[in-house]
């Protein structure tokens, strides 16, 4: 029998994505307004990264606070955008849970976008970092350069959210462990990836490690950028980095998928009191 | 063909945590067998724990079953997920469950889209039952701002924002005030007249009347009794119950023995309960106490959990006889 009622229709990615990205919006309006996040949340990343620059500059001159500077600017966006593991987490607190594993859509597209407000903001804060300190501390951007620093920031921003939103997915069923799972993450990313100490300092384990993490693509091209090699030298590790993000991508919608179905089987997904 | 089926269906939880804090293995879910007819309002009365939000859950592929099977619209639960889910509309009571951050109308909007409303629609099918919910004033400010009762309305729009053929409503006046409550009794015959299959459970015997079609009781995960609200009003009357205080106990002793009185108890506060098997038992049991001086009296309609123990000790007989 066919209902008039029935509504066939499938749901469509894009427009739930638009949509999500209202919540995102919504949150970031809470979070930050321009004068908080200009004179509060960017203040403290800057100091942050001119406090990296120094030791790099007492330690070990010219070369090392240079390094440490491009390291911490771009690092200040991954420090933002793993915001992402507990904001997933978000989802369980408000009840929505239940609503969203019962509706058509699959559960990654509503998760995929809700937290995007940190890609905003940390695009922001690496920006503000790489511009405004780095010519302090050695970095002296040419203006040609910076539409691909642009475009490498918001690459390390989404690439580094994807890597977040795989933590998020598995996070979304620790959530008590939400913290320690962003603090590790960031702490990997700042150790391994190029960020405080040359990826030529580690042992081949590590350096395998640190390439399935996006911003270390990013960051080396984002040095070779400064250093002034050709694009033809660029683009390839900024692609590399975009593929490992959309590798995280694919593995955060696997993982999310994961999440419905063990809370149908457990009867973990509540409509909370 | 049902518009909600299930047959034996069950519902184990293992191990740990539950609401009680005890762990072990709970049975939410026992057998349940329960026909539903294409455009019935058909009410899942029990008392806590029954197994009424479980039984939801299933229907809204929010959980699994443990073993039986349950289908919305001839589509199974499990193996038809994709097809189901478009066709059920589900509200859960309280004010949980919305994004607060964004308004009224974004939440609809975010909600239809995730329901897989055609973009050309979401527009004017929002407006529409922002009005109907009667939170058109307040349709653009953020849902954190709302009442209560306001986020209940829009939870109540949510579950209808896709046009299901079928709405799970679970508990959905809880918190709501007389007013409202009666705006939903409204409500749920426009549902009716729309052709919707509603499933409401609650705990209040009084709404169950005055909206159903047919009422099931359920109590521990079975079902004991269904019942249409006429017949559901008859159980409630003939389980009727006198309170006093102050009978002696020689007195206590001759009403247990007028006919019609099935129990009769005295707790530490000094009030005697009878409690009655038929409407026409209690006028002999009010003379009798008046008779011997007792006035401080009246007769009580009884509680839900109180249909449910005679349910159950009826039963009980039945399967002894
Ligand atoms: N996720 C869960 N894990 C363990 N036990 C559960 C879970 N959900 C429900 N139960 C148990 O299953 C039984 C039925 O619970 P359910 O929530 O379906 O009852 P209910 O009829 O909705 O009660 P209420 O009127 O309190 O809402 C209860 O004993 C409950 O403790
Ligand atoms: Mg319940």
């Amino acid at each position: 029998m066919s209902s008039p009622l029935a509504c066939p229709a499938r749901p469509q990615a894009l427009e739930v994505l638009r949509r999500a990205g209202a919540v995102a919006l919504a949150d970031l309006a809470v979070t930050y307004t321009w004068r908080t996040w200009l004179f509060g949340r960017v203040p403290r990343k800057l100091s942050q990264v001119a406090f990296f620059a120094l030791i790099g500059r007492v330690v070990g001159g010219e070369d090392a606070e240079r390094f440490l500077v491009v390291g911490n600017a771009l690092m200040a966006c991954a420090v933002e955008t793993t915001l992402v593991v507990a904001s997933s987490a978000w989802e369980r607190a408000l009840g929505t849970m239940p609503l969203l594993v019962s509706a058509p859509a699959p559960l990654a597209w509503a998760f995929a976008v809700r937290s995007a407000q940190w890609i905003i903001s940390g695009t922001g804060a690496s920006l503000v970092a790489l511009l405004l300190l780095g010519p302090l501390f050695g970095a002296d951007w040419q203006l040609e350069m910076i539409p691909v620093m642009v475009l490498l920031v918001v690459l390390t921003a989404v690439g580094t959210y994807c890597f977040g939103l795989a933590l998020g997915a598995w996070v979304i069923d620790h959530p008590a462990q939400r913290n320690v799972v962003s603090l590790l993450a960031n702490l990997l990313m700042m150790t391994i990836c190029g960020v405080q100490v040359a990826l030529d300092h580690w042992p081949a384990p590590v350096q395998t490690l640190a390439a399935l993490l996006p911003i270390t693509h990013e960051l080396v091209a984002l040095r070779e950028l400064l250093d002034g090699a050709p694009l033809s030298a660029i683009l390839p590790d900024a692609a590399a980095g975009a593929l490992v993000g959309a590798a995280w991508l694919a593995i955060a919608v696997v993982a999310f998928g994961r999440v419905g179905e063990r809370g149908r089987r457990d009867g973990t997904i509540e409509f909370g009191a | 063909m049902n518009a909600i089926q299930t047959r034996a269906l069950r519902r184990v939880f293992t191990a740990g945590r539950d609401k009680r804090g005890k762990s072990g293995s709970r049975t939410a879910l026992d057998g349940v067998d329960l026909s539903i007819p294409p455009g019935e309002v058909h009410g899942l009365l029990g008392p806590n724990g029954a197994g009424k939000t479980t039984l939801c859950k299933i229907l809204s592929t929010v959980l699994v079953p443990t073993s039986g099977s349950a289908s919305v619209m001839g589509h199974d639960v499990v193996t038809g997920l994709a097809a189901v889910r478009p066709l059920v509309g589900c509200v859960f009571g309280g004010d949980r469950g919305l994004y607060g951050r964004l308004s009224g109308r974004k939440n609809l909007a975010y909600w239809a889209a995730l329901y897989g409303v055609p973009r050309r629609l979401i527009d004017g099918r929002t407006t529409t039952l922002l009005d109907r919910f009667g939170l058109a004033g307040r349709a653009d400010e953020r849902v954190e701002t709302y009442s209560r009762g306001m986020k209940q309305r829009l939870h109540l729009a949510r579950g209808l924002v896709h046009n299901p053929p079928v709405l799970l409503l679970d508990e959905p006046t809880t918190g709501m005030d007389p007013v409202s409550a009666m705006d939903f009794r409204r409500l749920i015959g426009e549902l009716r007249n729309e052709g919707r299959t509603v499933l409401v459970t609650t705990h209040d015997m009084a709404e169950a009347e005055a909206v159903c079609d047919r009422v099931t009781l359920v109590n521990d995960g079975r079902i004991l009794h269904s019942a249409s609200p006429q017949e559901l009003s008859a159980l409630v009357s003939r389980y009727g119950r006198v309170e006093a205080r102050n009978v002696p106990d020689t007195l206590t002793q001759r009403v247990r023995i007028l006919p019609g009185v099935t129990r009769v108890a005295t707790d530490t506060d000094g009030v005697t309960r009878i409690e009655l098997a038929s409407a026409d038992a209690a006028p002999p049991v009010l003379r009798l106490l008046i008779e011997r001086g007792v006035t401080d009296l009246a007769t009580c309609r009884p509680g839900l959990e109180e249909v449910y123990l005679h349910l159950i000790a009826d039963r009980g007989m039945e399967v002894g006889r």
